[in-house]
């Protein structure tokens, strides 16, 4: 999922200097689990924003497991709320950056809405485990090195993203010579490799990586999902599972 | 008959099972070279080639090759050139290695390099697009098969040899073996190590290097005589697996106290000789094929160091 913090308040005042009319959009997915996007923060931003003057217009609030990069999904929320977008001076995207752009785009090119749009949030990237605690663990490279490295990414547990690692710095305890609270993400590998017999991969030379494939923007087409059958789907695992 | 692959005299010295001494060089952060050059005339005829160091500890520094082709211009000391891969992706990397080629570099050391943020411009963008082992690899594919790594053709590649750094001290010996022989598979045609102090550290190594099969190049195994107390503390403190011994640091605390700064060098210069000699006379019993004496701003001190193995 990508990890996100809420920017400062003072920097969100000064992208709305001058807008009046906010309406305020939230995420049922990544912002929801860092509460930078679920309906509870987007009550307490749109109260730190009235004390400062601001007319909140709308809160849409997208309930969890509703991504708002989503489109098939959010794109019904925005639907709904298209006087109150229409009359807007300013949206306020409570998202990472994919959930501000898909958003936009949808108003721009599908609703005919052209407005100033900010996102509240930054971004921090991939980042797995939780509940409170969460760790980048994909780079999202385009080439994953997993099947060769026990399952440990080198390139974003290791600090210099080492291929062939370690380098020199590997601390005494194991630890990273850029963080001393971080394992050494190559010694955690290399004893992974020894605990599942695949020490010979180790010793192999991996190939300079491919970086020709996170030329940006990436584009991808999938068959697109028949998403009532999804909805069935997850409503019937629920029941099954006794929620 | 098959041509010798010899284009250096730190080769050659090598080859011929000489015990060979390397020294260090580490241009400044400055506009001018005139110190590395002094230093480098009072290494002549003591040590075989110098390494010049690239952004040694991430500090930004004179370009290594250009040091490099002025020390050689300048004083005739053959050099080792470092490049290292946090500043560098492998298009500049290979610009480098050609470079080094017409500029008469006939050595390179290939290293990873110490992360940005330990340096002067923390905030600096790191680059690693290429390892240690990689830029080894590079460089034999460039020099044997006059090819980049997309299999591009290189017109009259450039002759030279390429080193690689390893750690005899790591706490991780195992891993430090495995990883020392994957460099060899790449390429690497001799090693210079990281500080030890220790006797026992190089015996270790040394075990452990015949403990998984042997590595055929030849080793040379770093060492660093302290100018003062706070460079040997610093070693001690902040450098990954290096041990300096409680006497010699002891030893070297003690000259704090000297007040003339004469008497105080020649003190420290003498607590050197008394440990070093031990040092070097141990080495010469072991697998070792030379010393490289990082011995930056205190070259007076390695011929005292060399009668040991004259």
């Amino acid at each position: 999922m990508m990890g996100q913090t809420q920017k400062p308040l003072e920097e969100i005042l000064k992208y709305l200097n001058g807008r009046r009319k906010i309406v305020l959009m939230g995420c049922g997915g990544c912002a929801t689990i860092f509460h930078t996007g679920d309906p509870e923060a987007i009550d307490r931003m749109a109260e730190a924003l009235s004390k400062n003057g601001k007319e909140i217009i709308a809160k849409i609030k997208l309930p969890f497991g509703v991504f708002c990069c989503y489109l098939p999904m959010s794109s019904q929320f925005l639907k709904m709320h298209q006087k109150d977008l229409e009359a807007a001076d300013a949206i306020l995207m409570m998202s990472c950056g994919d959930g501000t752009q898909a958003v936009r785009s949808y108003l721009d090119n599908e609703m005919g809405i052209v407005k100033p749009i900010f996102s509240a949030n930054n971004a921090l990237g991939f980042v797995g485990e939780g509940p409170a605690n969460f760790i980048e663990k994909c780079l999202g490279c385009g080439d994953c090195v997993l099947p060769e490295t026990a399952g440990i990414c080198p390139l974003t547990q290791c600090a210099k993203g080492l291929l062939n690692g370690p380098c020199g710095g590997t601390t005494p305890d194991g630890k990273c010579e850029v963080d001393p609270e971080k394992d050494c993400a190559w010694l955690q590998i290399f004893r992974r490799l020894e605990k599942i017999g695949e020490l010979d991969k180790f010793a192999e030379i991996r190939t300079p990586k491919d970086w020709s494939k996170a030329t940006r923007p990436r584009r991808l087409s999938v068959e697109p999902l028949d998403l009532m059958a999804k909805l069935k789907e997850l409503k019937n695992t629920l029941v099954s599972m006794g929620v | 008959m098959v041509e010798e692959r010899i284009f250096s005299n730190l080769m050659r010295e090598l080859k011929a099972g000489k015990f060979v001494f390397t020294g260090e060089l580490e241009p400044g952060k400055e506009g001018s070279i005139e110190t590395t050059i002094e230093a480098a005339r009072k290494l002549l005829g003591q040590v075989t080639a110098c390494n010049v160091t690239d952004n040694p500890q991430s500090f930004g520094c004179v370009n290594s090759l250009a040091a490099a082709f002025m020390v050689q211009k300048e004083t005739g000391m053959e050099c080792i050139c470092q490049l290292r891969c946090s500043d560098k992706n492998r298009l500049a990397l290979l610009s480098d290695v050609l470079a080094a080629g017409l500029l008469g570099i006939k050595n390179i050391l290939a290293i990873t390099g110490d992360y940005v943020s330990l340096g002067d411009t923390p905030d600096v963008k790191p680059v690693y697009d290429l390892d240690s082992t990689l830029l080894t690899r590079m460089i034999r594919m460039i020099v044997d098969e006059g090819k980049d790594f997309r299999g591009n053709e290189i017109r009259n590649p450039p002759k030279l040899h390429v080193g690689v750094a390893a750690n005899p001290g790591s706490e991780f010996l195992d891993m430090e073996v495995y990883k020392l022989k994957r460099k060899v598979k790449a390429g690497a045609e001799f090693v210079q190590t990281q500080v030890v102090f220790l006797p026992e550290v190089v015996d270790r190594f040394f075990a452990k290097v015949k403990e998984v099969g042997g590595i055929d190049i030849p080793i040379l195994i770093g060492i660093f005589p302290a100018k003062s107390y706070a460079e040997a503390k610093f070693f001690h403190e902040q450098v990954s697996g290096v041990i300096v011994p409680e006497d010699y640091m002891a030893k070297l605390k003690e000259t704090k106290e000297i007040k003339d700064k004469e008497k105080r060098k020649e003190r420290i210069d003498q607590i050197n000789i008394e440990y070093f000699t031990g040092f070097l006379e141990h080495l010469k019993s072991t697998p070792a094929a030379g010393c490289h004496i990082m011995a930056v701003g205190y070259p007076e001190i390695i011929p005292e160091l060399r009668k040991v193995v004259a």
